[in-house]
């Protein structure tokens, strides 16, 4: 039981960063690929503030996470406010890069590669969160009000805004919109959505190193968006479901440990190159 | 009297193209004016100057007393002059009518704090706004179309969408890049009347304009550019009657 509750806490935890990348990549056409980045960054604050000498409890922790993940993701997506398309994705790749080489080096901050360890668990007004049933609940009502923001802005002039962007910024600009403050808030806001999956990620595994916030990461949650279906709800929730569902039926096949991991690798990279040629829209999506 | 709309001393050099050379005409208010011209003669970087797309080398360009150097297109907007393009720029994958709300000026719950914490005050002001976008579609004849993806509108259809969004922005001034090229002649007749009923509610047009039937039809005033500068100014008779005129429109510049 145990063990279907932690794969409904991984998958739900990667569902908020869905709906974050989804509105970047998805709806506003920020082709970013350094969310994984974020994702860390969130993760990293709140195991900090919740380690320090003097420690906050878990929602100031996950408060302050998510308005530096807000900051973050402005920094890290301005660049796409300046260049367009293809040089922001080398832009964002390079941003990527970065952020894995201080989580692995700046070993006072980050445990560097070894990670960090005894992360606390969560607690919820004083109620602490300590098995993973109790946990699952947790981050179905933060996936529950991602979903519902996500939703709510899709449905908003903002939404119908932002996939306006995608397709012609300058015919936005040329109806009277500022396109740029436009995309500071899509970027805010998935900031926001990844930054608290981080610190939801952190006090779950009690343990964060700096492979679940690499570039593999930040690819996956591209595949995941693709797989679900870019622009949807439904999208951003299937993907990761799915996606994660695979490593466990890995298990099931007979291969050796050694391999597993870069077959899952593989595995993702093929499903992204597939669904990309032959079902742009994934299962419940629209074309990217 | 200032001029509703004075362009003075253009000038704009794309790399070692002159497109603009010393280029200055005036509009007026409540009139339809027509930018005529040989293919390259400045006619879209005009319009690019004007709502702030391209910043002039020199030049100033000031509406109704105001100056509009260096303001950026959506304030050019606000300012009141909003404009279309040649080749469109339609928001293919939305509607026709999100393409017109998406021109809707100051909308709330188009920032998404506002859109997530007042989701009831955001639908409600949606749907005032949704009928006036209905209405704008209704002014253009494109009413029975609003809910149709912008790809599968005709082109004639696609046209007349696009004078719906520079409408919806409330702009005064609208500056419309060849609303008539590649129409039908019962799409043409359409446009035209789009365009003198507009005329009549008040607005004010410059329009890029090849065909000279269609110019000859709507034009009060008619500026003729070549090589960046404005050659002519005058009525649509006396600019189409100038063989001068006619000669570089017509090839002999070649």
């Amino acid at each position: 039981m145990d063990f279907l509750y932690s794969y409904i806490v991984l998958a739900e935890i990667y569902v908020l960063l869905g709906l974050s990348t989804n509105l970047l990549v998805g709806i506003a056409g920020i082709f970013s690929v350094s969310q994984a980045a974020v994702f860390g960054v969130g993760a990293y604050i709140v195991a900090h503030f919740m380690m320090a000498p003097d420690p906050l409890s878990f929602i100031p922790s996950l408060a302050i996470a998510a308005v530096g993940c807000v900051a973050l993701n402005i920094l890290v997506t301005l660049p796409a406010l300046r260049v367009s398309g293809d040089y922001f994705v080398v832009t964002s790749f390079g941003i990527q890069l970065l952020a894995t080489a201080v989580f692995t080096n700046w070993t006072a901050g980050t445990g560097g590669a070894n990670g960090l360890p005894g992360i606390p668990p969560p607690d919820l007004l004083g109620l602490p969160i300590e098995t993973t049933a109790q946990y699952a609940w947790l981050c179905t009502g933060a996936v529950v009000l991602g979903c519902l923001g996500f939703f709510l802005i899709m449905r908003a002039p903002f939404g119908r805004l932002l996939r306006a962007i995608r397709e012609d910024e300058t015919a936005v600009a040329a109806a009277g919109k500022n396109v740029l403050r436009a995309k500071v808030s899509a970027a805010a806001l998935a900031g926001a959505f990844a930054g608290t999956a981080g610190g939801l990620y952190a006090t779950f595994l009690s343990f964060i190193d700096p492979s679940s916030f690499d570039l593999d990461a930040s690819i996956l949650l591209l595949t995941m968006v693709v797989v679900g279906g870019a622009r949807t709800l439904a999208g951003s929730i299937i993907g990761p479901f799915l996606l994660l569902a695979l490593p466990q039926l890995l298990t099931l096949v007979e291969i050796p440990t050694t391999i597993a991991a870069a077959a899952r690798q593989l595995i993702y990279g093929l499903l992204l190159i597939m669904f990309m040629l032959f079902r742009p829209q994934g299962l419940a999506g629209e074309r990217l | 009297m200032t001029a509703y709309l004075q362009v003075a001393g253009l000038d704009h050099s794309f790399g070692g193209l002159h497109a603009l050379r010393a280029c200055s005409f005036t509009i007026e208010q409540g009139r339809i004016t027509c930018l005529v011209g040989p293919n390259g003669a400045g006619k879209t970087t005009i319009f690019n100057v004007i709502t702030g797309f391209l910043r002039p080398d020199e030049g100033s360009v000031v509406f109704r007393g105001r100056t509009l150097n260096g303001l950026r297109p959506q304030m050019i907007v606000h300012a009141g002059i909003a404009r279309t393009f040649q080749n469109l720029r339609l928001f293919t994958d939305l509607s026709a009518l999100d393409n017109v709300m998406v021109g809707i000026a100051r909308q709330f719950g188009e920032e998404p704090l506002g859109a997530i914490f007042r989701p009831l005050h955001t639908a409600r002001a949606q749907s005032r706004r949704r009928q006036e976008a209905i209405a704008t579609l209704e002014h253009v004849g494109l009413a029975d179309r609003a809910h149709d993806l912008v790809r599968n509108l005709s082109y004639g259809e696609q046209k007349l969408l696009t004078v719906a969004r520079v409408l919806a922005t409330g702009a005064e001034l609208l500056l419309l890049d060849e609303p008539a090229s590649g129409l039908s002649a019962s799409a043409l007749d359409a446009v035209m009347a789009l365009l003198r009923r507009l005329q009549s509610e008040g607005k004010t047009l410059l329009v890029v304009e090849h065909n000279t039937r269609v110019v000859q039809q709507i034009a009060d005033d008619v500026l003729f550019l070549h090589q960046g500068h404005l050659m002519a100014q005058g009525t649509p008779e006396r600019i189409i009657s100038d063989p001068a005129l006619a000669e570089i429109y017509f090839g002999g510049a070649l």
